[in-house]
């Protein structure tokens, strides 16, 4: 009970921000309140810059063939913010790459899949979610137009009812403004692959591959299969039959990878799982990092998610497999990464 | 208040209690059920509350409602049976077409039988034996409903579902419909009982019957019966027969329990359930219910009511039940693919258990099945885990709370995470790391146990390619698995899983000397 009434805290502190945030978008910056922190004024000012370009790139398409939103000159490729506080950090990690508003268009429908595994912990011991940054990223998007945010998954153990409330995302989200669908198994379909390498075709959620946006945002935790659990493996909650992926796991995530084509990707590193994962259950597995990794690039932040774990891209398969395919690049020293501490 | 409108409140009352029965019913499902509230009708149930009572050892307020059963008994007759009893009314409805044979009725003396399973359930019962409660019409109904009716009424729906949602075009209503019914109604839960067809032929049995003599459970076998019967003999409100009648035998063709005599009309107290059919159809006006005072006293004896007879063969069926049921090889070991719900054991199951299902509708992954006779015959119909079905939800201990007695004894969540229901084995002639060299953790991805019981060992292996891979391998480690069977569940083989959980195999000191 206590880490829900410190949640919900959280989540009403961070409300003002989002509103301060949908100033720009009416082309009304100057009107901003001298908020007199440091995050705010940041954010406001990167919106200020990117907010047009980033708009003008998204183009409706089917997702294998929608081309991945590159920054602008002045938008980072990456922002890695770090700070206590999980709302403040995405919202500068949002403002980094540009605003939401780069990636969100006034009345999409946006999906976010968080990582909710099971029912068996709640938020703390980090294998689901932050809550918050679920909830601060729902904000985002409404605060950008968006016209419906969903949140959901696939736990794999426990109902999506227990799993959605246990892991705090029901109660943040619905604060937020945001919806949690459950995924119903009469709306899966199955469709081909064409890039796909070992995976020719797969059964997806539908919905997901209808959404006009879909923002990945796993946890980053260990796997013993994968290695990690990071934006790549948690697409493995938007088809049927995840047991499938489980051979040849590094080629058919990036096959995955390329047909639902996230548009964003937010890396929850504010608590890492680095043992016993995916499922966890012991606080003392728990490294609170207190960092999220924002990018349009999804092989991008799973690789500087692993360098959190002293991995490099190469190590994990799937990472490997997508940058193979061309689906982004694990190259950390060719991008712009902008990493802010607070 | 004019006859026919006490026929018209009693319908009323078979109805809305039926509709509360479904509600609780329901109610269980629910994630925070309450155990009291869904557990209500066991709480009115007088034999339940007795046996409850021996089990438990305890007095609880709630208890009361038995009571408060038991006084309307001595007040109005058999009123439970008649205005309220939700397995009654549904017996009582669906009848033949034609009006009772006046000729050729069963005999009278079957009605004793009610008594004597009565008596053994009671005798039994108090030695430790609670095997035929499963006959108490509550635990019946129950039964049919959740393990029968309710997931028949899932599956169709699903089936519809599944077919509608084959046209895109229909998903915005589909959805509609799926969040404002199905939804509420079902919460997605995935049903199938290996006794579904069995407990629905056991009610059509019963409903058969109805063809031999109407209401035919309620009047020669039903035990609550038998023992709300046995009070009724001593009711103040009783139906009698006046100067007015003209013999025409209306009332004695409509009795749904037979208990008029075609003769004289007089009707064993005993036996009726207070329809008001009688005085609806009397031509004549000379049927009533009337109070027995000032000059009370009890009704006449039958000849089918229990005597010494009865009592000796309910009390030698009893102990012959009792010393049977310790002959059984099952108070001797557990079977190994035996899993309990948590806490229960197979004394608790057979000594404690009322068979009342309320542990099976509560279970949220729908794993717990009623036993046939795994568990020896004395453990008819008690809960076993079917991982393969439904594993033991590590963030559940919903059974613990429902059930009504201490067959499952009540637990905090964190108890019956530390408590032990089985331990996993790998079958490494199938498992496909170490059958089939193949990459697979799905079972040690799925264990929720903080520190993980199972365990993966890294060999040096040939793919079945014959190139030399790194392999991760499966291992139970034993002193950590609480045998919830999420790694059998979810083992990614068709047929049986390569992990299976079997009965936790402490170490048992055999006689074999030292030395």
């Amino acid at each position: 009970m206590l880490s829900i009434a410190g949640l919900s805290g959280v989540v009403s502190a961070c409300k003002p921000l989002a509103k301060t945030l949908t100033l720009p978008t009416a082309n009304n910056t100057g009107s901003v309140s001298p908020t007199g922190t440091e995050t705010r004024t940041l954010t406001a000012t990167q919106i200020e810059e990117s907010v047009t370009p980033g708009k003008a790139s998204v183009t409706p398409q089917s997702p294998s063939s929608t081309p991945t939103l590159q920054p602008t000159a002045s938008q980072a490729y990456m922002a890695v913010i770090h700070g206590t506080d999980p709302s403040q950090i995405t919202i500068a990690a949002l403002a980094a790459l540009g605003g939401m508003e780069r990636f969100v268009a006034s009345g999409d429908d946006v999906i976010i899949k968080p990582n909710i595994c099971t029912d068996y912990y709640s938020y703390e011991y980090a294998a689901t979610t932050n809550p918050t940054v679920v909830a601060t990223l729902v904000q985002l998007c409404l605060a950008a137009g968006a016209k419906r945010v969903r949140v959901m998954d696939q736990p794999f153990a426990g109902k999506a009812q227990t799993a959605y409330a246990r892991s705090g995302i029901a109660d943040a989200v619905a604060a937020a403004g945001g919806e949690m669908e459950f995924m119903d198994r009469n709306k899966y379909v199955t469709v081909p692959i064409h890039d796909g390498l070992d995976l020719k075709e797969c059964t997806f959620y539908k919905p997901i591959l209808d959404a006009d946006i879909v923002i990945d945002v796993p946890i980053a935790k260990t796997h013993n299969l994968a290695k990690l659990t990071l934006a790549g493996k948690n697409l493995l909650g938007t088809i049927a039959n995840p047991g499938q992926m489980h051979s040849n796991l590094g080629q058919r995530i990036a096959d995955l990878v390329s047909h639902v084509r996230p548009k964003l990707i937010v890396v929850d590193a504010v608590r890492m799982l680095m043992r016993n994962g995916p499922t966890g259950g012991n606080l003392d597995d728990v490294n609170l990092a207190n960092t999220v990794i924002a990018s349009h690039d999804i092989v991008a932040a799973d690789a500087f998610a692993a360098s959190l774990f002293g991995m490099q891209g190469n190590d994990i398969s799937y990472i490997k497999a997508a940058a193979a395919r061309g689906l982004g690049t694990m190259d950390l020293s060719s991008i712009k990464i902008e990493e802010i501490s607070y | 208040m004019k006859a026919m409108s006490w026929r018209r409140l009693r319908i009323a009352s078979q109805v809305i209690f039926l509709l509360v029965f479904l509600f609780l019913f329901w109610v269980t499902q629910q994630p925070a059920s309450s155990s009291i509230l869904s557990s209500l009708f066991f709480y009115l149930d007088p034999l339940a509350v007795a046996i409850i009572a021996i089990t438990t050892r305890t007095i609880l307020l709630v208890f009361s409602l038995a009571l408060l059963s038991v006084v309307l008994t001595l007040v109005f007759g058999r009123v439970w049976c008649g205005w309220a009893c939700p397995l009654g009314s549904v017996l009582g409805w669906i009848k033949p077409r034609k009006r009772e044979r006046l000729q050729n009725k069963p005999s009278e003396n079957l009605r004793r039988i009610k008594y004597v399973l009565l008596l053994v359930i009671l005798i039994a019962g108090a030695f430790g034996i609670q095997f035929l409660f499963f006959l108490d019409p509550i635990t019946l109904f129950n039964r049919l409903l959740s393990q029968s009716v309710w997931p028949a009424a899932q599956s169709l729906v699903n089936d519809a579902e599944v077919y509608l949602y084959r046209f895109d075009s229909l998903w915005n209503i589909l959805d509609k419909i799926h969040a404002i019914f199905v939804y509420p109604v079902f919460q997605e839960r995935v049903s199938h009982f290996y006794l579904a067809v069995p407990t629905l032929l056991l009610f059509g049995l019963l409903l058969g019957l109805n063809w031999a003599a109407e209401r035919y459970w309620c009047r020669y076998l039903c035990p609550l019966g038998g023992l709300l019967g046995f009070l009724s003999r001593f009711s103040l409100l009783r139906r009698n027969v006046d100067d007015a009648c003209i013999s025409c035998q209306a009332c004695a063709r409509a009795c749904p329990t037979g208990t008029i005599s075609s003769k004289d009309f007089h009707s064993d107290p005993a036996e009726c359930v207070v329809c008001y059919d009688c005085i609806t159809t009397c031509a004549s006006n000379a049927n009533h219910f009337e109070w027995q005072f000032p000059k009370w006293k009890p009704a006449v004896k039958e000849a089918y009511d229990p005597g010494r007879r009865e009592v000796l063969l309910g009390l030698g069926a009893a102990v012959g039940t009792v010393a049977l049921a310790g002959a059984e090889p099952i108070t001797r070991r557990q079977p190994a693919t035996l899993i309990r719900p948590p806490g229960a054991t197979e004394d608790s199951l057979a000594s404690e258990c009322i068979r009342c299902s309320q542990c099976i509708n509560v279970c949220p992954t729908q794993g717990l099945q009623a036993t046939v006779l795994e568990g020896g015959w004395q453990n008819l119909f008690t809960p076993q885990l079917i991982p393969r079905l439904g594993y033991c939800d590590y963030n559940c201990q919903a059974c613990t709370q429902v059930c009504p007695t201490e067959a499952i004894p009540s637990m905090t969540l964190e108890e019956k995470r530390a408590t032990t229901i089985g331990l996993a084995r790998v079958d490494r002639n199938r498992c496909l790391p170490w059958a089939y060299n193949t990459p697979c953790i799905v079972c040690e991805e799925a264990c929720p146990l903080p520190d993980k019981a199972i365990k993966l060992q890294v060999d040096d292996v040939l793919d079945p390619g014959g190139n030399p891979i790194i392999l991760q391998r499966p291992i139970v480690l034993k002193e950590n698995c609480i045998g919830c069977g999420v790694c059998e569940h979810q083992c990614p083989l068709g047929g049986e899983a390569a992990i299976r959980v079997y009965t936790p195999t402490p170490f048992i000191p055999t006689n074999y000397s030292s030395g």
